[in-house]
This record gives C-alpha cells, structure tokens and sequence, in this order.
C-alpha cells in the first residue's frame, strides 16, 4: 500500500526531479557549451538555440590533431601531453595503491602483532588530514630533501639521459605526484578492503593451506579472487581522486609533467577565461574516469563468496 | 603407510589449557572417530593433526617421524571440512584439482584424476558449475572430491556431515563408508553425533573436557563403557540411569533404589560386593528392557507412563520410576495409555554399575 502510495505523489517526482536536474544539470551545461563558441556563451541568451561547432575541441586538442584548424594561430595548450600524464600518474598511483594496500589490509585482518588495531585506527585518523595541510610540507620535501646529487652515480646518470639542471628531485616528476597520491589514498583502500578481508571465511585459506599453497599461494589465489569487489571499488575510488586532483599537482608538476585539470586552469588568465575551451576539456577529461569506472564496475558482483561455506 | 601416534599431545590458548595431554595410536588404515560434546577438544586435537594449530606440548608422529613443527601441505593429508570450504570463484573440476595444479602436476594427469575422482563421488555432470549452484549435498561431495583427488595418505573429516538434513546425512554416511572402504588409508573423523562414530569406526575415541574418556572399538565401547559419561554418551535412545544403594542379602546381591529392588548376577555381584562404597548409579540401556507382564519382581523395573512417542514399529516411553525418568522402547502394537504401570523384564547381563562419586564403572 505504502509503496503504491509513494509512486503516486506528485512530490515524490517533484523532488526525484530536482535532484536529477542537480546531478545532471551542470554536465549538460557543459556538453552543450563545448560546442558554443565563446560570444554566444557570454550573451548568455538563448541557451539551446546556437550553431553548434566544434571549435573548442579543435583548439582543445590542437596539438594531437593531425590537420591545423584555420581559426588556431599558435598551439599553446599541450592536451595530448597532460593527458598522458594524467593517464600514467593516475593509472600507476591507483595499481600501487591497491597493491600495497590489499596487503596491508590481509596484514591487518589476519596477522596477530603487536599494535594491530593501532595500527588500523591510525590508517583511517591519516585520511582525516587534509590534503592542503600536507601542501606546503610535501613541496618544501620534494624540493629539497630526498634529492640525488647532480654530480653523484645515480643522479648524473639521470642529467644525462633526461636533461635538465640541478639535483634530482622529487618536485616536477611523476614519482613526486604519484607518491603522495598512493600516501593519500592507502588509508582509505586499507580500509575498504579490510571490511572484504574480513569475510572471507577462515576455512578457504585452511583448506588451501592443506591442499598445498604457501601463504603466497593463499593470497593471491584464494583471497584475492574473492576481494575482486572490494579491489573494484577502492581501484574507481582511488583512480577518482588521482585523476581529479588539483591542489597537489598544481604545486608539484612542472611544464612537463602537468595533469588536465591543470591545462584547464591555464585557460583562465587575468584577461580572457577562454570559457568553450575549458568546457571542450572538461567533457574530455570526463571520459576516462566513465569508461574506467564501467570497466571496474563488471567486477563488482555481489554474493562472490556464495557457496564458499554453508550457511 | 603412516601408523600416527599423538604422543602427550596438549593445547593451550594463552593460559587456559583445553587439551590436557592425548595419549593415542593409530594403526594402518584404521578409520579412527574422535566423538564428544561440543568443547571437548576432539576438533583442535584434529587441527593440530592437520597442523592448523600449533602444538603447545607433545609431539605427532607418522610412521614414527615427528610431523608437529612442519606445514599442513608437507603433511601429505587431505582434510574435509565441516563447512566445505570449497573455492566460490572456481568451479567443481578447478576445485578439486586446485592441490594438483599447486603441485604442478601433468595436465593429462589432473583431467584424468578429476574425471575419476568425479565419477566416484557423482559429480561428472557438474564439473562445469561453480559451488554457488550446487546443493548442499553436492557441496559436501565436492569436498570430499577435493581430498580423494589429492591421494594423500591420511583423510580428516572434520564434521563432515553435520550441515547436511537428516535424510541427505544418513546417506552421505553410507558412501564414507563406502569410500573409507575402497580407499583403505588412515581414516580420523570428528563429530559429534554418535551414529556417524558407531557405524563409521573401526576405533571410537570418546572425548571429554580435553580428556580421552576411552577408545576400543564400536562394540567394546557399548558394551563395557569405563565410566558413566561414555555409557550415557554412546546408545540411542541414552542409556537410562537410576541411583541405588547395594544391599547384600542371603539369596544374593540386590541394588535398591526408589522404586526398584534389582537382583544382580553373580559376576556383577563380584564386583559391586567388593567395591568400597555402596552408593551406586545404575545404568540400564533402554533395549535391554523388555515388557513382560509375568516377569519376577527382582528382575524387573514397575515404570509408570508418561509420555509415548510413537516412531513407527516402535515407540519410545518416557516413564516414571519412582523419582527418577527412565526411557523404554515397546512394540507399538501393545496398547498403552497414560499413566498406567507396566513392568518391564530387565536383561541382568546389560546392567551396569558405576560409583556414584567417581562415576567410574564398577
């Protein structure tokens, strides 16, 4: 009766509607002026009625096009390049991070040692700082301390296949991003997949054990094909926030290693806010978390410990 | 062949010890059951076998060769769980060739093996399916499966069959039989329930509060239980106990109790004239009570009805001796009605008698 009830209230679409619009609204919004050139987005006016181009993604992409758009003079946004440093620092930050933190989170569940549940509280009190507090701490690191001499074994070798002056440093270097993305998002992950860890029933690692696996063997046969959800959802989570992620990169790339949000940024100067480019890249940065979140998405089936043990 | 033998085998779990010192010996291709209540350690001392457990104090030997500080995959063991324990993300045929791939044998072998070890347990159609579309049933087959398929030497059972219904469990007994049959290695099965130990064993141990009570085969077990716990434990229905004092008469040797005044035979009234105390509990199995109206007072118990549980050919009496209850079996053609007095013919040779401070058997 009640539900039959619900269906029917007007308020119930009402509100349904409201928060359709609130969810979906903006990423029109954005569709639509990507293909607006920038007058007919500051006039403001007639909002659906408008020659369609696609300008602004032209421009967007201008250094990966394989033909030179006419209205392009000088091609200063670098997409192609932030793009694949997003993909790597993103991709490679979202495998460490699950890596590191599946074991952590297996240490944590089934290990007995001195501080364990210390230890687990503390991974989650970590995730209550804000990324902003480890802002100036990190970049004052990675600019002056850990770094290789230019003159040393290691660090010349560098100099001298990559260029550059100076010491090595983390600063300006994918390693420098990707580590602080893995440091922010491991308390998280371990978190998640402690709760999965937890209810894969003891007895599957004992019966592995006696048919003959090493403790290796129990992980990554039988614990791990069982946490596929778990890793799932920390994997979309984690590639999430590396992918959006601002306020770090901003202060730790450089000219060559900068993400798209970043490339964003620099459409936006103290004379003009080249409004439809940024709107093209945003639908472009857009992409890539849709189409990883459908592809981790498959993986998270629920009941996958189903007909494991009875009852 | 591994003869197993645990030698002062104790368990303790930080200061609380719950096996306090298991002295036993399995011979070859002996089907060993270890039985008790729920907590009497007869599961852990099975996990120490397996070497899921650590071992406190004492030491396992197989075939002599001490095994208690090695991994449960250098044990040559296979085990079945009370849970099945079986791998949700493969299916059947991964499941019970997984100890095969770990060892890395041929893959002629492992399909060959698989579809043997399948056909034996009745599971070839199914090799396909993962454990989630199975029954219960099955699930318990692919378990088992999953150990034959490992041609270990020595089979665990940890209370296989305890998750299966009633019917699905009787059956399942009758194919371990079976199997333990064919097999022919050293056999240890936990449970709880003593049918699966008096039909499974060639030796039941009877286990207490981290105590062997006793161990011997089915029979001797039934028919000379050492103290009143394995008495009550072993039998169904449970053998009934009454308390009675020993009186010496000049036409022989009388337990007396509350409404009852039993003659012994003479090789019970040995032993009972020469034990100390004369406080005694008697036990009595309810198949050697036989209704018999005719029968002499001195040799038969006067038990009123109280309730009548109707089984088939059968039915189980609940009935009322003096203070104490006691459980009869009747044919169900002899009609009965409430609370009305029958005797019933005592079998002398099936008493026994246990002292009613030690509760050892006289």
């Amino acid at each position: 009766m009640a539900q039959s009830n619900t269906r029917q209230n007007p308020a119930f679409y009402a509100v349904i509607s409201v928060l359709v619009i609130m969810a979906i609204g903006p990423v029109l919004l954005m569709f639509v002026n990507s293909f607006k050139l920038d007058v007919d987005i500051i006039s403001g006016s007639s909002g659906l009625v408008f020659l369609p181009t696609i300008q602004n993604y032209e421009k967007a992409l201008c250094d990966v096009l394989w033909y030179q758009p006419d209205h392009v003079d000088f091609c200063s946004l670098k997409f192609g390049g932030a793009f694949i440093n997003s993909l790597i620092i993103a991709l490679i930050s979202t495998i460490l991070t699950l890596v590191i933190g599946c074991m952590a989170a297996y240490a944590l569940v089934r290990f007995r040692f001195m501080g364990r549940d210390t230890v687990s509280m503390s991974t989650l009190m970590v995730r209550m700082v804000p990324p902003a507090v480890l802002l100036v701490p990190v970049f004052g690191l990675w600019n002056n301390e850990f770094c290789l001499d230019k003159d040393g074994l290691i660090g010349g070798a560098i100099r001298e296949m990559v260029g550059g002056r100076g010491d090595v440093c983390l600063a300006g270097t994918h390693s420098g991003i990707i580590l602080i993305y893995v440091a922010m998002n491991l308390p998280f992950v371990i978190w998640i997949l402690q709760s999965f860890i937890v209810q894969v029933p003891r007895s599957l690692e004992e019966a592995a054990r006696v048919d003959g696996a090493g403790p290796f063997q129990v992980f990554f046969k039988v614990v791990l094909p069982l946490i596929k959800p778990g890793l799932a959802a920390a994997a979309i989570f984690t590639f999430r926030i590396a992918w959006n992620e601002y306020l770090l990169a901003s202060a730790l790339s450089d000219r060559d290693t900068k993400t798209v949000p970043i490339l964003i940024v620099n459409n936006m100067s103290e004379f003009n806010v080249e409004w439809g480019v940024i709107m093209a890249t945003g639908m472009l940065l857009a992409i890539p978390p849709i189409i990883f979140t459908l592809f981790a998405s498959r993986q998270i089936i629920t009941g996958m410990t189903a007909g494991a043990v009875k009852g | 062949m591994p003869k197993i033998r645990l030698e002062n085998l104790i368990k303790r779990y930080g200061n609380v010890e719950v096996l306090h010192g298991i002295d036993l010996e399995m011979a070859d291709n002996e089907f060993t059951v270890l039985v008790g209540p729920s907590g009497c350690g007869k599961s852990t001392t099975l996990r120490m076998i397996a070497g899921l457990e650590d071992v406190s104090e004492g030491e396992i030997y197989v075939d002599e060769k001490p095994i208690s500080h090695l991994e449960p995959k250098d044990r040559d063991l296979a085990m079945v769980f009370q849970d099945y324990a079986l791998y949700p993300h493969m299916n059947v045929a991964q499941n019970i060739s997984f100890a095969l791939r770990l060892a890395k044998r041929p893959k002629s072998e492992i399909e060959s093996k698989v579809r043997d070890v399948a056909a034996t347990v009745g599971l070839t159609e199914f090799l396909d399916r993962k454990p989630g579309a199975l029954s219960g049933g099955q699930r318990q087959r692919v378990a088992m499966a999953r150990a034959l398929a490992k041609d270990s030497s020595m089979f665990l059972f940890d209370e296989p069959l305890s998750n299966l219904d009633a019917k699905l469990r009787g059956q399942m007994r009758a194919e371990l039989a079976l199997m333990s049959q064919r097999v022919q290695k050293n056999m240890i099965y936990v449970t709880h329930d003593q049918i699966e130990a008096m039909t499974l064993a060639d030796r039941i141990v009877v286990m207490h509060g981290g105590y062997i009570q006793q161990q011997g085969t089915p029979k001797e077990l039934f028919q000379r239980p050492v103290n009143k716990f394995v008495a009550g434990f072993l039998g169904m229905p449970p053998m009934n106990f009454l308390e009675g004092v020993i009186e010496e008469r000049s036409n022989g040797v009388y337990v007396k109790g509350d409404g009852f005044d039993l003659r012994l035979e003479p090789e019970k009234a040995a032993g009972a004239k020469s034990h100390s105390s004369k406080e005694v509990t008697l036990g009595i199995r309810p198949s050697d009570l036989k209704y018999d109206p005719d029968v002499a007072a001195e040799d038969a118990l006067q038990l009123d009805i109280m309730v009548s549980e109707y089984i088939g050919a059968q039915s189980v009496l609940l009935c009322q001796c003096g203070s104490a209850k006691v459980m009869v079996e009747l044919n169900s053609d002899v009609p009965v009605s409430f609370g009305q007095s029958l005797t019933f013919a005592v079998n002398t040779n099936g008493v026994h008698l246990f002292d009613r401070q030690s509760e050892v058997a006289l």
